[in-house]
């Protein structure tokens, strides 16, 4: 029994991080054939201590590979048409098991690394997944230091399947499945199982520095979090886009901007070209996050520019700190002040604009405008990365330029409403002056009664034209 | 040597048999009395009709009737043709006024009784062309293909396919299809610009002719006033009446220039026929009172379908209305004249309720545009009424209260709002 049990350790090990390698089968094949979930799916031969190993079709769940038809034997190896399980379990046949998280990795690219197996299923497959993981915090630390708690495959995309008792298992989704945990929306949700976990972050460090627990809770608040949950935008970044999935690795001071470039590509761009890119090299300050910050990355706001008490400018430029100019602090004010100038005068625009179109005029016109003025004023804040006045001012002098048409268009139409009316109201004079002509005219003739003339007694004759009250 | 201007006069004067028209200018006459200004009521109907013309042939100059330029084109309309924002702006007020006039217009006639014998068929007309007008109305309020005519047009039309039995073939007859669509628009358009102004034209000859036929009718009391209907003063159609007619023209004028003036009609979103019906959708005004009663109706009388019955009701309604002359004939009050009365002034009353209901969401200006109506209303009934007689007081009485409800209720709602 003691031999027995050894053995099935091993195989169970391996079976609840498998089922990723083999070609492809028919989920029709007759599974009465397959005597490993005939011997692991018979529940009464499993004791208190044994029952992990105990595997049924129900134990996959929503599996991916169990649904494109992968079986036992696909990962673990073996011979599943053995009834004898010393044999079927015998190394000659190719058994595999997972002894340690160590093995996981490795385990799982035995096909996922293998480009031309995975060409049976994807076009162009991605099969750097395993060389990745060894490059990444968590296979290095698993590497050289043995840390056996650090996340492997099956931390992040689940186990293909329970065992005992356990029947809650979803099996390993597919990664753009809503309920995979590394679908976009639910990364994040994910990396928090550990990274937000006080005791298992307790004594980790990375470069010196302790990695911490509260990253999931400040990406929460950041603006990229909102964008993914309050405007679901699935584009939003989440953990894995700036830290890598697979490779996952803080950036490193230099490669910081390169990470937040990767979105942000124009202003990556206008960040590299400038002087403030080396000071911040020499200073071994992390472009982007010295001003924006890491994971609670707020919405920017033209208040992050200045001499204010709100500007991070001011954290630099004040004191001179990391050799900042007074020259860099005049700059600052005066990039402010052209944005503050544009946003005031798009904004007049606006009300303008909104008067005219309560007041009925048509302005969709300058209301369309508009937006060219809001795109200079964006573009502007764009090039404020470029820590030059005149790209700034050259784009906020666009912008002056279509608030000072928009304006003078809702100006326009508010004149022709008051000309209109204007038209209209003294049309009603030359109107009550017909008016009062035709009243005194009509009580210059004579009045119905009056005399001869006015009342005109009903003849013979009228009864064919005239009032007949028959 | 005979003047030029004679010699020019004399040649249309023999073409055109001018002589009778001079005839008959000459002897028409109008009766004058306490209700006489309701005389001017379907001059003015006219007027407004001739603006309805001139208008709309300039804007159909630039309109196109397509899903894709309708839109765009009442647009252009309003921003790039010269005085096109007035031409738009006065023909949507007088489309407005010209039902309002004609509702008062049936309301006085009724209230006169000016549809005895022999007058049965200008009565029928009257309530045809009345009729006619709103379908005009009806017709041009998609034209723009904006967002409020596009869902209020398919609410509109969907009611049709409640008439029992040949329901969903109206429904097609009025949509050129299942839903609104640019077939709708083009049968619209069609309708609006060649069969109803063709079928307005026939029935308004009809109307005019009998009128002129007929001569003014006189209500009794008038009569019984002056001892008999040759008792009864008369000017000259022409150019007294003329000339007090056209003082209601140039009201009408001055106010739809003033209409014009303070509130430009909008022209809004373009439709979208697969976005979502926006909030507030309603008809036009004079629909109001239909369309407020179908959405009070239970979803079912009697097992009957409860729009269903609506729409029966007042298709009822409205073939009694045509029938007035024919069920009160007699010269005497009778007790049918009492319950017609009773039924006319629930109908008054039940079309201000509804109207003033469906028109505002809010109560204090549902009272404000019911007391208005009311006011208006009852000042007419008592326009009808013997001078100095107890009952004119009273109406004239209720109706300085209802305008002060009218008033309080207005100050009341912007003061809340």
């Amino acid at each position: 029994m003691k031999r027995l049990s050894a053995t099935l350790l091993g195989y169970v090990s391996a079976v609840l991080l498998g089922l990723l390698t083999a070609g492809p089968q028919s989920v029709t094949a007759a599974e009465e054939e397959n005597f490993c979930i005939i011997c692991h799916g018979e529940a009464d031969i499993w004791d208190k201590e044994t029952l992990r190993f105990h595997v049924t079709e129900k134990h996959f769940g929503e599996d991916m590979h169990w649904e494109l038809g992968l079986r036992c034997e696909d990962c673990h190896g073996g011979d599943p048409a053995e009834p004898d399980f010393r044999r079927a379990h015998a190394v000659d046949a190719d058994f595999r098991t997972i002894k340690s998280p160590a093995d996981v990795a490795g385990f799982c690219g035995r096909c996922h690394s293998d480009n031309q197996y995975m060409r049976q299923y994807e076009p162009s497959p991605r099969t750097d997944q395993e060389s990745m993981y060894w490059t990444s915090g968590h296979g290095q630390r698993l590497k050289e230091k043995s840390d056996d708690k650090v996340a492997t495959c099956v931390s992040c995309h689940h186990k293909p399947h329970g065992s005992g008792d356990t029947l809650d298992e979803p099996g390993i989704l597919a990664v753009d499945d809503q309920e995979s945990p590394v679908y976009a929306t639910n990364v994040a949700e994910t990396c928090k199982t550990c990274h937000a976990d006080p005791e298992m972050m307790a004594g980790r460090t990375y470069g010196g520095n302790p990695i911490g627990h509260d990253q999931y809770e400040a990406w929460r608040q950041s603006v990229h979090a909102k964008a993914m949950f309050e405007r679901d935008d699935l584009s939003a970044p989440t953990c894995n886009d700036c830290h890598g999935n697979h490779g996952a690795l803080p950036p490193d001071v230099d490669s910081v901007a390169n990470a937040c470039g990767s979105c942000h590509t124009k202003v990556a761009r206008l960040f590299a070209q400038t002087q403030m890119q080396h000071r911040f090299q020499e200073a071994d300050l992390p472009g982007c996050v010295t001003c924006h910050g890491k994971h609670d990355i707020g919405s920017p706001t033209d208040e992050m520019l200045g001499m204010g008490d709100s500007a991070v400018c001011t954290e630099c430029h004040r004191e001179g700190k990391f050799g900042a100019t007074p020259a860099g602090a005049r700059k600052a004010k005066e990039m402010r002040a052209g944005l503050d100038d544009l946003k005031a005068q798009i904004e007049e625009a606006r009300l303008l604009v909104s008067k005219a179109e309560r007041l009925g005029m048509e302005v969709s016109g300058p209301r369309f405008d508009l937006r060219t003025a809001n795109d200079a004023l964006v573009n502007a804040r764009t090039l404020i990365h470029s820590f030059a006045v005149e790209p700034v001012e050259e784009k906020l002098q666009e912008g002056f330029a279509v608030t000072t048409e928009v304006r003078q268009s809702a100006q326009n139409a508010l004149e022709e409403y008051t000309f209109r009316r204007i038209w209209l109201a003294g049309s009603l004079l030359p109107i009550l002056c017909v008016i009062v002509l035709l009243v005194f005219y009509i009580r210059s003739r004579p009045q119905p009664g009056t005399g001869p003339a006015g009342l005109l007694a009903p003849s013979a004759d009228d009864r064919e034209l005239g009032p007949v009250a028959e | 040597m005979v003047p030029l201007r004679s010699q020019i006069v004399a040649y249309f004067r023999e073409r055109l048999g001018l002589d009778s028209v001079e005839a008959l200018a000459e002897k028409k006459l109008v009766p004058v009395h306490q209700e006489t200004i309701f005389y001017y009521l379907g001059g003015m109907a006219l007027f407004l009709f001739g603006i309805q013309i001139t208008t709309g042939i300039l804007l159909s100059l630039y309109y196109k009737p397509s899903p894709d330029q309708a839109f765009e084109s009442v647009q252009a309309i309003m921003t790039e043709i010269d005085f096109g924002w007035l031409m738009r702006s006065v023909h949507s007020w007088s489309a407005n006024l010209i039902i309002g006039v004609l509702f008062l217009h049936v309301l006085t006639t009724y209230m006169m009784r000016a549809y005895r014998r022999p007058r049965e068929f200008t009565w029928i007309t009257g309530c045809a062309l009345l009729g006619v007008f709103m379908a005009f109305g009806f017709s041009g309020y998609l034209l723009p293909w904006n967002e409020l005519a596009f869902f209020a047009t398919r609410v509109g039309t969907g009611i049709v396919s409640v008439v029992p039995g040949i329901g969903d073939e109206l429904l097609l007859l009025a949509r050129s299809g299942e839903n609104v669509t640019g077939d709708t628009l083009a049968r619209f358009y069609a309708l609006h610009v060649v069969i109803l102004p063709i079928v307005a034209f026939g029935l308004l000859g009809v109307h005019v002719f009998l009128v002129q036929k007929h001569g003014m009718s006189v209500p009794d009391r008038v009569t019984a006033r002056h001892g008999s209907p040759r008792a009864v003063p008369n000017i000259r159609f022409v150019p007294d009446f003329l000339l007090r007619d056209m003082v209601g023209w140039f009201l009408a004028l001055g106010l739809l220039a003033a209409l014009g003036a303070l509130f430009p009609w909008e022209l809004g979103e373009k439709a979208d026929p697969f976005g979502s019906a926006p909030e507030g959708i309603k008809p036009e005004w004079y629909f109001l009172f239909m369309f407020q009663t179908l959405k009070l109706l239970p979803s079912h009388i009697s097992g009957l379908e409860g729009e269903m019955v609506g729409v029966l009701a007042f298709g009822a309604a409205g073939l009694a209305v045509l029938l007035v002359p024919f069920l009160d004939r007699g010269e005497t009050p009778s007790r049918l004249r009492k319950l017609l009365n009773l039924l006319a002034a629930a109908a008054v009353v039940f079309f201000i309720v509804m109207t003033a209901w469906g028109f505002f969401d809010s109560l204090q200006f549902q009272l404000a545009l019911g007391g208005l109506l009311f006011a208006g209303v009852l000042a007419l009934a008592g326009a009808t009424l013997e001078q100095s007689s107890a009952g004119r007081r009273l109406v004239f009485v209720l109706s300085a209260l209802s305008f002060l409800v009218c008033v309080g209720s207005l100050v009341w709602g912007l003061q809340g709002g």
